[in-house]
Formats: C-alpha cells, sequence, structure tokens
C-alpha cells in the first residue's frame, strides 16, 4: 500500500512495508517513536518537489478544494502503479480515483500512519532538514493567506503614501534647482530673472538660447509670449551681465535640462498619483480631490488606519502642533488641518470654513471607511456627499445673506430635503425660472428653446445663464451654478469638472460678469486662484511649482 | 499562586479600599475585569487622599487589579524579573506588569507599552506589556494558572488567533527556536494577522476553518501545544480533530471554555460537563 503525504516542499508517496501492523491502530503510534523503527514502517518511494512557490500556493489550493492538480496527477501517475494508496481526505480519494484509477483508501489506521509520518517526517525523507521545511512552510502560508485574503496589488495604499512623500521631495528638489539656475545664469544674463518670471520656462529659455547674444535672431514663441519675448530680446542687447565662456554655458544647460526632465517626471508623477486615488479611493477622491485624499492617507499611515478615526479627528488632521498647544494653554482648538485645502472649504466664506469644516470632515470620515471597508468600485456615494455638502454650504450662505439682508419678503420658498425626489440631486432651494441663452444664439440654434425650468431637463451641454429678474445675484449664481453642477456630476468628471470648476471660481470672486459663455469656455483654469488644490489639478502644471510654495507656506501656518 | 491582596486590605479602613476588597473577593479569576475597574475607582480616590496612597502601592504586590489596567505610565524605570513560566517576566515598578520579550523590538503589535532594558553586557532588551483584559492566556497567567506548557522552543498551534495580540506574545515566549501555526477563519482579523506574521519569522497564519484541519494539514508539522480559543459550541470536537492531526504523542493542550458558547440555556457548570 503506498501513502500520499503533503508538505509544503512536495508530494511524498510512502510504501508501507508491513500492512500487517496496520490491523493494530493503537500500536502504529509507538511504531513511529523513533525513527529507525518508522523506517521499518514506511519508506519513501518517491518525491516530486514543487519547483516554485506559484507551484506550491496552486497545489494547495487545489489541496484544500478537495481536488487533484495537474502536477499531482502527473506524480501519482509516474509512481503509483497498481496499488492501493492511502489518502487524509476521503474527497480527495473520491477525485483521484476519478480522474486515475487509482483505488484510494481513508480510514483510522491510515490517519495513524499519517500522524507517526508527520512526527517523523525529517527522518523519514532524506533530504529534507527542519531548517529547510520552515521558510518553506512560512513561504507557502504567506502565499496562501494572500490567495485566500483576496489580496489584489492595485488596492494598495502604500503605494499612495509614497507618491506623494516623493511629489512634495521632488517639488523641494525642482524648487532648489531652478533657483540655483536663475542664480547662476543671472550672473550672464541678470535681466531674465525679472523678465521671465516661471521657473520652467526661464529654464527652456536658457536652454533654447545659451548665450544672451542668440536670442535676437532665436524665436522664442513656443516658449514666453510675445511681450515677454520682445522684453527679453531688448533686455538681451543692453544686458549688464558679462560673458561667460561656452564650457560653463554648457554646465547651465545640462542643469537645466536636469530641471526639465525633473518638472515632466514630477507631471508624471501626479498623474500617476490620481490614477492610484481613483482606484484605491475613488470616493474621499471625489469628495476632496485627490492631493488632499492622498496628504489623509499619508497622515493616517494606511486607509485603514484613517478610517479607525472618527470625524473630529478628519477635521484637524495635520494641525497636531496647534491642537495640543490650544489644548494645554485651554485656548481655542484649531478648526480645519489638511482639509483647509479641500475645494469645498476653500470656496467658503471665512467665517463658514469652520462650519464646512467640520460638515466636510464628518463626510470624509464617512467615504473614508466606505472606501477602506466597503467594497467600493465606483464613486457615486462621493459624489452624493458631495452634493450634499455644496447644498449645505449654499444655505449656510443663503442665510448669512438674509440675515444680513433682514426682510424674509422676496426670499425663495426653501423645501424641506427629501433624498427621494427626483429633480436635481438632493437640493435645498428650488431653481429659479431661469432663461435659456441658447435662445439667443447665433449660430445654428432655433430661438424656440423651451428649456424654462431647467432643473427639469438637463441637457447636458446648455447651461442656462442667470436671469436678471432676481435680486440676490449671488444667490441665484448658486443656483445656477447648482443645476450645471448636477449635470457636472453626473457626466464624465474630467471635462465638466473643469466647468464645474469654472463655475465654483466666479461665484467665490461675487464677480457679475455676464455668465453666458461660461460654459463653453475651457481655458477659466487659466485664472489664478488662492488655495485651490482642486482648481490647481486642472491647471497647467508648469504653474503648480510656484502654487505649491505658496500652499507649504499656508500649510505651515496652519500648523 | 492565589492572589494576596484580599488578605491584604483586610487590615484597611478606607471606603475605597474595601470596595476594591469586595470586588476581588467576589472571585478574583473570574472579576478580573471588575477588580480592575474597582482598582481605577481607588486609584483616582488616591489622588485625593494622600493617606490611601501608600495602601495604593502595598497593594500592587498582588498582581490583581489596578496594575492590570495596563498602565506603566511612561518614563518608568523597571525591574524584570523572570516569572515562573518560563519566557514570561515581571517588570516591577510602581505598578508591576507582565511582560515578554520582544522579539521584533522597537514594535508594537496593537498599541502595547514597551520596556526598554539594558543588560549587563550593555544590549538594549525590549519587552512588551502583556495585558491580561485583552489577552486571555495573559490574564490566565496573570491569575496564577499552573501550566501554560508554552516555553521557548516549543511548537504551538494556536486556534482562534484573531488579530494576533495574544499570538504575538505566544510567539515571543517561544523565540526564533519555536513556531507558532495560527489559525484564523475571520478574513478581517487574518489580515491584521498576517500583517504580524510578516514581521515575525516564527509565526505562520492560516486562514482557514479550524474544523477542517485536513485542510492546512500541508502547512502544520506536529506540535507540543495546541492552545484553543475558539468560543464555539462545538469547540471539544474542535480541538480532538486537531489533535488527532497534529499533537504529538505525549503533547498537551490548553481550552478556554465560555461556558455561553457552548449552550446559552444551560447553566454553567453542564456546559463545561
Amino acid at each position: 500500500m503506498l501513502l500520499l503525504f503533503e508538505t509544503p516542499a512536495g508530494f511524498a508517496l510512502f510504501k508501507v512495508l508491513d500492512e500487517g501492523k496496520l490491523s493494530k491502530v493503537e500500536d502504529l503510534g509507538k511504531e513511529f517513536s523513533s525513527p529507525d523503527s518508522a523506517r521499518k514502517v514506511v519508506k519513501l518511494k518517491a518525491f516530486s518537489k514543487f519547483e516554485n512557490t506559484s507551484e506550491a500556493l496552486e497545489a494547495a489550493t487545489k489541496i484544500i478544494e478537495s481536488s487533484t492538480s495537474k502536477g499531482l496527477r502527473k506524480f501519482l501517475r509516474a509512481n503509483c502503479d497498481g496499488e492501493m494508496l492511502a489518502v487524509a481526505d476521503s474527497k480527495l480519494g473520491n477525485a483521484i480515483k476519478d480522474k486515475l484509477k487509482i483505488e484510494c483508501v481513508h480510514n483510522n489506521a491510515v490517519m495513524e500512519l499519517m500522524r507517526g509520518v508527520r512526527s517523523q517526517l525529517t527522518e523519514l525523507i532524506a533530504g529534507l532538514a527542519t531548517q529547510d521545511l520552515a521558510p518553506m512552510s512560512l513561504g507557502l502560508s504567506h502565499s496562501l493567506s494572500r490567495y485566500k485574503l483576496k489580496f489584489s496589488p492595485d488596492k494598495v495604499d502604500t503605494m499612495i503614501i509614497q507618491a506623494i512623500g516623493l511629489l512634495d521631495d521632488l517639488d523641494k528638489e525642482l524648487n532648489t534647482y531652478a533657483m540655483r539656475v536663475r542664480e547662476w545664469y543671472g550672473w550672464h544674463f541678470p535681466e531674465l530673472a525679472k523678465i521671465v518670471q516661471d521657473n520652467i520656462l526661464y529654464a527652456k529659455s536658457v536652454k533654447l538660447m545659451s548665450s544672451r547674444d542668440n536670442a535676437a535672431k532665436l524665436d522664442f514663441s513656443e516658449i514666453l509670449p510675445e511681450e515677454v519675448e520682445a522684453e527679453l530680446k531688448e533686455a538681451a542687447v543692453i544686458s549688464m551681465g558679462s560673458d561667460v565662456s561656452d564650457v560653463d554655458l554648457m554646465n547651465i544647460k545640462e542643469l537645466c535640462d536636469q530641471v526639465l526632465s525633473l518638472a515632466e517626471y514630477r507631471a508624471q508623477l501626479y498623474d500617476y498619483l490620481k490614477n492610484r486615488m481613483n482606484t484605491i479611493a475613488p470616493n474621499l477622491t471625489a469628495l476632496v480631490g485627490e492631493l488632499v485624499g492622498a496628504r489623509l492617507i499619508a497622515h493616517g499611515g494606511s486607509l485603514l488606519n484613517l478610517a479607525k478615526q472618527p470625524g473630529s479627528t478628519v477635521q484637524i488632521l495635520g494641525a497636531e502642533k496647534a491642537l495640543f498647544r490650544a489644548l494645554k494653554t485651554k485656548h481655542a482648538t484649531p478648526k480645519y488641518g489638511l482639509l483647509y485645502h479641500a475645494s469645498l472649504v476653500g470656496q467658503a466664506p471665512p467665517k463658514m470654513k469652520g462650519k464646512m469644516s467640520r460638515s466636510l470632515a464628518a463626510k470624509a470620515a464617512l467615504t473614508i471607511r466606505y472606501d477602506a471597508l466597503g467594497d467600493a468600485q465606483d464613486d457615486s456615494m462621493g459624489l452624493e456627499n458631495r452634493l450634499k455638502l455644496e447644498a449645505r454650504l449654499r444655505n449656510l450662505e443663503g442665510k448669512e445673506l438674509g440675515r444680513s439682508a433682514g426682510s424674509a419678503k422676496g426670499k425663495p420658498k426653501i423645501e424641506a430635503y427629501d433624498k427621494d425626489r427626483k429633480k436635481g440631486a438632493g437640493g435645498l432651494i428650488t431653481p429659479a425660472k431661469t432663461y435659456n441663452p441658447s435662445a439667443d444664439a447665433v449660430l445654428g440654434q432655433t430661438p424656440n428653446s423651451t428649456a424654462r425650468n431647467v432643473e427639469e431637463e438637463e441637457p447636458a451641454k446648455e447651461a442656462p445663464v442667470p436671469g436678471e429678474d432676481k435680486k440676490e445675484k449671488k444667490k441665484k449664481k448658486k443656483r445656477s451654478e447648482e443645476v450645471t453642477a448636477v449635470p457636472s456630476d453626473r457626466n464624465e468628471a474630467a471635462e465638466q469638472d473643469g466647468e464645474g470648476e469654472a463655475k465654483k471660481e466666479k461665484k467665490k470672486k461675487k464677480k457679475h460678469l455676464a455668465e453666458s459663455d461660461g460654459v463653453q469656455n475651457d481655458d477659466e483654469g487659466g485664472k489664478k486662484k488662492k488655495k485651490r488644490k482642486h482648481a490647481e489639478a486642472e491647471q497647467d502644471d508648469e504653474e503648480t511649482p510656484g502654487k505649491k510654495k505658496e500652499k507649504k507656506k499656508k500649510k505651515k501656518t496652519e500648523d | 499562586m492565589r492572589p494576596s491582596m484580599s488578605r491584604g486590605l483586610a487590615a484597611d479602613h478606607g471606603r475605597g479600599a474595601s470596595r476594591t476588597h469586595n470586588n476581588a473577593g467576589r472571585g478574583g479569576r473570574n472579576n478580573a475585569g471588575r477588580g480592575g475597574r474597582g482598582g481605577g475607582a481607588f486609584r483616582a480616590q488616591n489622588i485625593a487622599g494622600r493617606g490611601l496612597g501608600v495602601r495604593g502601592r502595598g497593594r500592587g504586590g498582588g498582581r490583581g487589579g489596578a496594575s492590570g489596567r495596563g498602565g506603566m505610565r511612561g518614563g518608568n524605570k523597571a525591574v524584570i524579573i523572570p516569572h515562573r513560566h518560563e519566557g514570561v517576566f515581571i517588570a516591577k515598578s510602581k505598578d508591576d506588569a507582565l511582560v515578554t520579550k520582544s522579539m521584533v523590538p522597537g514594535d508594537s503589535v496593537y498599541n502595547e507599552k514597551r520596556i526598554s532594558v539594558q543588560n549587563e553586557d550593555g544590549a538594549k532588551v525590549e519587552y512588551r506589556v502583556w495585558n491580561p483584559f485583552r489577552s486571555k492566556l495573559g490574564a490566565a497567567i496573570q491569575e496564577g494558572i499552573d501550566n501554560i506548557w508554552i516555553a521557548p522552543g516549543a511548537r504551538v498551534l494556536y486556534l482562534g488567533a484573531a488579530s494576533g495580540t495574544s499570538v504575538s506574545h505566544v510567539s515571543d515566549i517561544v523565540g526564533p527556536t519555536g513556531v507558532v501555526y495560527a489559525v484564523e477563519f475571520s478574513q478581517r482579523s487574518g489580515r491584521d494577522l498576517v500583517n504580524m506574521a510578516k514581521k515575525r519569522a516564527n509565526v505562520i497564519p492560516i486562514i482557514e476553518d479550524a474544523r477542517h484541519p485536513s485542510k492546512y494539514r500541508m502547512l502544520v508539522g506536529m506540535v507540543d501545544v495546541i492552545f484553543s480559543d475558539v468560543a464555539q459550541p462545538d469547540q471539544a470536537r474542535i480541538l480532538a480533530l486537531n489533535a488527532a492531526y497534529f499533537l504529538k504523542t505525549g503533547g498537551h493542550f490548553v481550552l478556554s471554555i465560555k461556558a455561553n458558547c457552548i449552550d446559552s440555556t444551560l447553566p454553567c457548570r453542564q456546559s463545561i460537563r
């Protein structure tokens, strides 16, 4: 009779030398008390080693399911000729019988044999010592556990933490190098530093012209706008910098190359970070943005750790120094930490920032938990929460205005929040009957557009312009913004996000410009905004280093 | 080793003290939790009344109530003396604590306090505090169990490993020469267990149902001790099955019984029978 024994190193087939002993099950244990007597009962007939961990893992998973793997079948076919096979699992025995037509047996005697073999395993299998078996067992168990826990490599938040750390490092380095380029080249052409403000453009210009004498002949139109180019050429002629040799210019150029490649890498890294954030924590990204989300995760150590924190902690994550100082001296604690840079807090008026930060922290804590512990495949929950928060913001601002405006008359009716109501997305304020601007567009549009109540049907392309029949322009702007924000968020995030962004930006500045072509205008992102990480995401990456410096200072003042 | 605190406190005449005394007397073993909380109240009163302070320190000699809170204040100097069980130590300072020698210095598994001590030859050794309120094995040792059978170099099969808080201490005790096979079926806890096992080379995590030892027969060798903390109604059968597969002849087992789990309708004694 043969005995099939599975080890982490491979499959072993033992031949039972004395079948008579099997009848006395109790004494069988004694037979295995010493290696010599054990060898008298069974002998190793064949051993099939696993080539690598993946083969071992495959075999192990098949064993768990009580089915045969290919390796096992091959092994048995080769070595088990005609004899009875003792197995540890009757279901496995059935499977073997079906596939390979080998008779299998499983009973108490077999189990005793297994026990004995297990206790003397290292003696019975010649090439296998305890110290070999242990790491194999460890490795196999870890692979098996990972397989069981459905470990998915794209849901690892370590990548995010490392990426955001690297992003900060890169920014610092980039800034240092860019400053160095300016200083170094300033010896040759000092005026250029004041003419070209942006670091990347500076490096590009230096790379293009090397010596300032070439400036007049060259064309800078791809890099610089026209007036700047003109200034540059002027200054190049009358510059007071001294001449520099070619070797030195070559070195400066190499530094510029470094700066440019670093900037490019930073852009790539940022894209990668955005990708990962959207995979790992889509709802959090939808709520606060990629950068703030990544910083929160990095601060918390891991997504799971962050999920364990209550909303109040999420609110002041990043402002620990201020927090503990305030607690010790019995002063007011800080109202916001990392969340200050979220777009929702940024666009709130200064008095409302604290309230927004608290509400945002509460919702953020929920989305973090949903992302970390639930099966979050899409970002619907994050978007829903975002809309709720935006509505709350409008509500807050409305209250504020109402107080300053005084009379209760003339304000629109505020309906109770009902999430099952179809129109809008949990909107609190009934939208105005607004005028559809496409009615008066010149090219190719019929004047009979019907969109009166825009919230009823929301054609994705058209967006209404706030009408003039409302007194409070700000509130109306918000409403229109809500309406455009809704189709924005319903459709692809990327394109509409920019438009939604544009809307928010306008609101903040309280401009009274006609916004009829606001939605179609795509380069709204070009508007400089303070403290708008979210907007920054849409902007050209060339502007981000400068912005980041501002933001870093901001963060430091927060702490 | 009965907790001696009941006798020591009989002489006390503070109201807080007598309250604690009562708690301890009601059954030190079962009410380690209550004693701790009572002890906490006692200590809070301590701050107000200095007269009781002396007795508080004396009470620390019996390792029941207050020290069980696991609260060693930071910055305490502690003396480490070995416990009766091999591999376990006691840290003596203002309050005593049960500790094990950490296999991964500098790392806390479940935010427990760590004590660093300098050896004679200058090497720094780190000990981790074992909280008996979080670990049944720790509580058993503190209450004076006769023999835990887990010693340095032993091979242990730990059924019901949960997140690995007790397993980490068992791994500390058995040391690098021993092995701990930790079996846990739940996914969430299993994740924490695997993360803990990544740092310790002598813990082998097994995410399987302990009811079917044949499923993980490939990973486990013969063991010296089985520690079972599964809290299932058929836990005796589970233990027997695992022992039949993996426990060596002449091996031992330690079983934690939750009478409620066996059968919530039967009275406690009958379940244990």
